[in-house]
C-alpha cells in the first residue's frame, strides 16, 4: 500500500507564503483595477426623495456634516422674494441677518438686474440643515437642494445619516458619477 | 468558580449588546426621533382660514389619458388637450368628440362659435369644431414655447414664454404684432418668466390679461399691447403670490373677478379688482405636494372647474 506524501512544516510554510502573496497581489491588482475603472460605489442623496428632516446636519460622522446645500441655477427663478433665502415675516427683502432664514448665513444673495437675484452657497458656513431647501421646495421651484460633497466625505461603510433618514433617499451610487443634481438628473 | 466567572461575563455581555442594539433600533422609530432643531413649518402657509372657503367640490371627472396638457371651456363644452388627442366633453361628461392632432397641444382657447386655437409649443393651429385643422401659423424658433392663448375680436393672443413676449396673430393665424409688456414707466417692468408659466386670458368685458409671474402681477393690455393697468401682489401668505411663476393659469368668472391658480402651495382662489383674495376655491390640503398647478376653466353656470394634472380629472367647484 502506497504511503501518502507528507510535506514538512518548512515546505507547508513556504507554499503558504506563495499563496498568500499570490492572494494579496491579486487582491491589490483587483483593487487598482476596480478604482481606474471608477466603480466605487458612493453615499449620494436624492434630492426628489429629501423631505429635509435636518438629520443630514446632525447625524453626519463629521462636524460639520459632509452634506451642504447646492443650487441648480438652471431650475432658480431667482426671485426677490426668495423661499429659500428669506424668512416668513421678513421685515425687509434685504440681506440683514434677521431677514435671513439660514441658521448660517451661508446663503449669498447679489443683486443682478432688475428684479432678479442670484443665491449662492457659501459651502464653508452650509450645515447641511436644509432649511433653505424645504423652503424653496414650498415656494419656489426647488432649486435649492441638498447633496453630499464627496471632497469632505468619508464615505463610511454604513452610512450614519442613510440610517438615519425618514424617507430613505440616501443611497449608493457609482463613483464615476457621484452627484445627483435636480439640474443635470432631470436631463 | 472560574468556569461560572466566565459564563456570567459572556451572559452579561450579551445583555448590554442586546440592550444596545434595540435601543438603537427604538430610538430610530419615527415617533422616537429626536426633534429637528432644524425645523423650518411651512404648514401655516398650507392652511387655510376656513371662513374663505366658500366654495366646494361637486364633481370629478376622471379621464381616459394620463396626459392632460391643457383645458379650455365654452358654451357648455370642456375641449381638453391630452397627448396629440383632442377630446370634447358634453355637459352630461360624455365625450362628444376625439381627434388626433397633428402635434401636441399645450395650450387651448375656445371661440363661441365652436372653433379652437391651440397653441403646440412653436406654433399655433386654429381648428374647427370638428376638430379639422383650418389654419397652421408659422413656426417660431424651436426654442419658443407658447404656454397660454386667448381669443379676443378678430385677434389671437399667445404667450410665448421663452421669448418673454406676447404674439398677436389675426384669424388666418399671420403675425401681426407682439409685445413684451414694456410700459414705459419706471416702476413697471417688462414681462418677467423665470419658467414655463406664463398666462393670459380675456373676460368678458373683453379685457385683455396677462401675468407677469415674476413680479407675482395681473396686467391689462388694450389689444394693441399697451399696459392699461395692473395689480401686484407678493406675499408668502395666502394674501399674494410667492415663488418664481405665480399665478401659473388663471381665468375668469362671469362678473370679472379673476380665478388664479398657484404651484409651489398648490390653492385656487378668486381675487377682486384690487388684488385682494376673496375667497378660496380650492385650499392646498385638496392637493399632492410637489405637483403641478391645476389649470383653470369657468363654466357657464360660474362653476370653476380644475384640471389635476397629478389625478389625471377635472374637479368641479361650485359656490357655497
Amino acid at each position: 500500500m502506497e504511503r501518502k506524501k507528507t510535506k514538512s512544516r518548512r515546505e507547508f510554510i513556504s507554499s503558504s507564503a506563495r499563496f498568500g502573496l499570490v492572494l494579496a497581489l491579486g487582491g491589490i491588482g483587483g483593487l487598482a483595477f476596480r478604482r481606474s475603472t471608477g466603480d466605487q460605489w458612493v453615499w449620494q442623496i436624492d434630492p426628489f426623495k429629501c423631505s429635509w428632516c435636518g438629520r443630514c446636519a446632525t447625524n453626519c460622522v463629521l462636524n460639520p456634516s459632509a452634506v451642504k446645500c447646492v443650487h441648480a441655477y438652471e431650475l432658480c427663478g431667482y426671485c426677490d422674494l426668495c423661499g429659500g433665502y428669506l424668512i416668513p415675516g421678513h421685515s425687509d427683502r434685504s440681506t440683514a441677518a434677521e431677514n435671513q432664514l439660514c441658521p448660517t448665513a451661508a446663503i449669498e444673495r447679489k443683486f443682478i438686474e432688475e428684479p432678479y437675484y442670484e443665491y449662492k452657497i457659501k459651502e464653508d458656513l452650509c450645515i447641511g440643515c436644509a432649511k433653505c431647501a424645504e423652503g424653496c421646495s414650498a415656494f419656489g421651484n426647488g432649486s435649492l437642494h441638498l447633496q453630499i460633497m464627496h471632497h469632505l466625505c468619508v464615505n463610511c461603510n454604513e452610512c450614519a445619516i442613510a440610517r438615519a433618514c425618514p424617507s430613505d433617499a440616501i443611497k449608493r451610487v457609482k463613483g464615476s458619477d457621484p452627484y445627483l443634481m435636480k439640474g443635470d438628473y432631470t436631463k | 468558580m472560574r468556569k461560572w466567572a466566565v459564563i456570567s461575563i459572556v451572559l452579561i455581555s450579551a445583555a448590554a449588546i442586546i440592550a444596545v442594539i434595540i435601543a438603537e433600533h427604538r430610538s430610530a422609530l419615527p415617533g422616537r426621533r429626536p426633534a429637528n432643531p432644524f425645523a423650518y413649518d411651512v404648514e401655516e402657509f398650507r392652511s387655510v382660514d376656513q371662513e374663505l372657503i366658500r366654495w366646494r367640490e361637486t364633481h370629478q371627472v376622471q379621464l381616459d389619458r394620463e396626459d392632460p396638457r391643457a383645458m379650455a371651456y365654452s358654451d357648455g363644452k370642456i375641449y381638453l388637450a391630452a397627448g396629440n388627442e383632442l377630446q370634447v366633453i358634453g355637459s352630461d361628461w360624455s365625450r362628444i368628440l376625439r381627434r388626433t392632432l397633428p402635434s401636441e397641444a399645450t395650450c387651448l382657447a375656445a371661440a363661441r362659435e365652436g372653433w379652437i386655437v391651440a397653441g403646440m409649443g412653436n406654433h399655433l393651429v386654429i381648428l374647427d369644431s370638428d376638430g379639422e385643422t383650418i389654419a397652421e401659423s408659422e413656426a417660431l424658433p424651436e426654442e419658443s414655447s407658447i404656454t397660454s392663448v386667448a381669443i379676443l375680436g378678430d385677434n389671437i393672443y399667445a404667450a410665448d414664454a421663452t421669448g418673454r413676449r406676447v404674439l398677436i396673430y389675426n384669424r388666418e393665424l399671420e403675425q401681426t404684432g407682439e409685445f413684451r409688456g414694456d410700459s414705459g414707466v419706471s416702476d413697471v417692468h417688462g414681462f418677467i418668466v423665470p419658467g414655463a408659466h406664463f398666462s393670459l386670458a380675456v373676460n368678458s368685458e373683453d379685457e385683455l390679461w396677462i401675468t407677469n409671474p415674476g413680479i407675482h402681477s395681473l396686467q391689462n393690455y388694450t389689444a394693441s399691447g399697451r399696459l392699461r393697468s395692473y395689480i401686484q401682489r407678493t406675499s408668502f401668505g395666502i394674501d399674494g403670490f410667492s415663488g418664481c411663476c405665480n399665478p401659473v393659469h388663471f381665468t375668469f368668472l362671469p362678473d370679472g373677478r379673476f380665478v388664479t391658480s398657484e404651484k409651489g402651495i398648490i390653492r385656487i382662489k378668486v381675487i377682486i379688482g384690487t388684488g385682494e383674495v376673496e375667497s378660496v376655491v380650492a385650499p392646498p390640503e385638496l392637493f399632492r405636494e410637489g405637483t403641478n398647478a391645476p389649470a383653470v376653466a369657468v363654466g357657464d353656470n360660474g362653476n370653476v372647474l380644475a384640471l389635476d394634472f397629478d389625478r389625471n380629472m377635472i374637479r368641479i367647484f361650485e359656490p357655497i
